[in-house]
């Protein structure tokens, strides 16, 4: 046996010692790049995951999982791509304002409609909440009718921006949902405002 | 015998006409949004093809083949997708802020998982309870996106 073969069996069985390297666990760092924390558990022991680029990696429930250990990005990009490709979209929320006890739309608002087609087109989306709102100056029931009124009138916007109807679903709270709480009877423009949810 | 008769017919003309959600069984937790090859719905004993935009209930179990992959919302924008040949139940789950009542219990199986926070990970990271074949994974910080493998033989 010559020193190179020597070596590779060594390599072999320091590779084979260390277990097997199919189950593991990674973080995903956030758009920013920080990443979260994390406990895996087994029957024998536990470790905590907390670094990006790291990995713990578990033999099964009856040995102690690693500690977190540099596992190679491309490597990990590709044993999720199939799932990273039908990974959904993060919903989102675009939110309307209106003029004081009106259904117009402040000029600024009515800029974000390209926006909101724009989100649903991304993800074919067919689960579109548009839920209205107001403040609280008037009473209850006047609030009440004017959410719903708010909300229908960017419904219809939508509608005729040939978003299908059938997905789209109308909710309203009148004052009782504020963005920003207020006293009873106290304007604010911020709480005059239909949201519009895409997911 | 004709006096049972139409209670009974009642009686089924009810059952008939009950909506779905009625079951206690029936809770709605999310979507199938992302779709590719042949995924499985197991729901009930029964398994069914799943499709775009099919309705996720409590106790389901998905399911992919040797070509499939499929990615899933949850109600409180959980965003989970896995690769093929994978495997999860959907044993629990509660997103009700307005009561604060949060739960999640989810079992992967084998397979390739991509698992990204909703608010259930931001309000109440520890409500989430992960089963994996080789052991638990528990959230310890708010916000905790990861990537797991679990291999078939695992157990």
């Amino acid at each position: 046996m010559n020193w190179n073969s020597v070596m590779v069996l060594a390599a072999v069985i320091l590779i084979a010692g260390c277990g097997s390297k199919e189950n593991f666990v990674v973080l995903s760092p956030a758009n920013d790049g920080s990443v979260g924390s994390l406990q895996v558990a087994t029957d024998k022991g536990s470790e905590i995951l907390s670094e990006d680029g790291k990995a713990i990696f578990i033999d099964d429930l009856n040995s102690v999982p690693s500690p977190q250990l540099p596992i190679n990005r491309a490597d990990t990009q590709l044993i999720f791509q199939d799932a990273l490709r039908v990974h959904p979209l993060m919903p989102e929320s675009f939110i309307l304002y209106f003029h004081i006890n009106s259904n117009d739309l402040t000029d600024e608002s009515k800029k974000i409609i390209v926006n909101i087609l724009a989100a649903i087109k991304k993800r074919e989306s067919k689960d579109i909440s548009v839920i209205g709102h107001t403040d609280r100056t008037g009473s209850d029931e006047y609030n009440r009718k004017l959410s719903l009124e708010r909300a229908q009138l960017v419904f219809n916007i939508l509608s005729s921006e040939k978003v299908t109807s059938e997905d789209m679903t109308i909710i309203y709270h009148g004052e009782g949902n504020p963005l920003v709480p207020t006293a009873d009877n106290m304007a604010e423009p911020r709480n005059r405002r239909v949201e519009v949810m895409v997911r | 015998m004709k006096k049972t008769a139409m209670p009974f017919c009642l009686v089924v003309l009810l059952v008939c006409t009950l909506p779905f959600p009625a079951f206690a069984e029936g809770k709605i937790i999310g979507k199938v949004k992302g779709l590719r090859g042949l995924v499985s719905i197991l729901r009930d004993g029964k398994t069914k093809p799943a499709f775009p935009n099919d309705r996720i209930y409590q106790s389901d179990i998905l399911l992919t083949g040797s070509d499939g992959a499929v990615g899933i919302l949850l109600e409180d924008n959980t965003l989970i997708s896995m690769g093929p040949i994978s495997r999860v139940s959907m044993d629990k789950y509660t997103f009700a802020p307005a009561t604060n009542e949060y739960a999640m219990r989810l079992n992967m199986g084998h397979g390739t998982f991509v698992y990204q926070s909703g608010l259930l990970g931001k309000l109440a990271p520890h409500a989430v309870e992960l089963n994996t074949p080789v052991g638990r994974i528990s959230m310890l910080k708010e916000e905790t996106n990861f990537k797991a493998r679990f291999a078939e033989h695992a157990q």
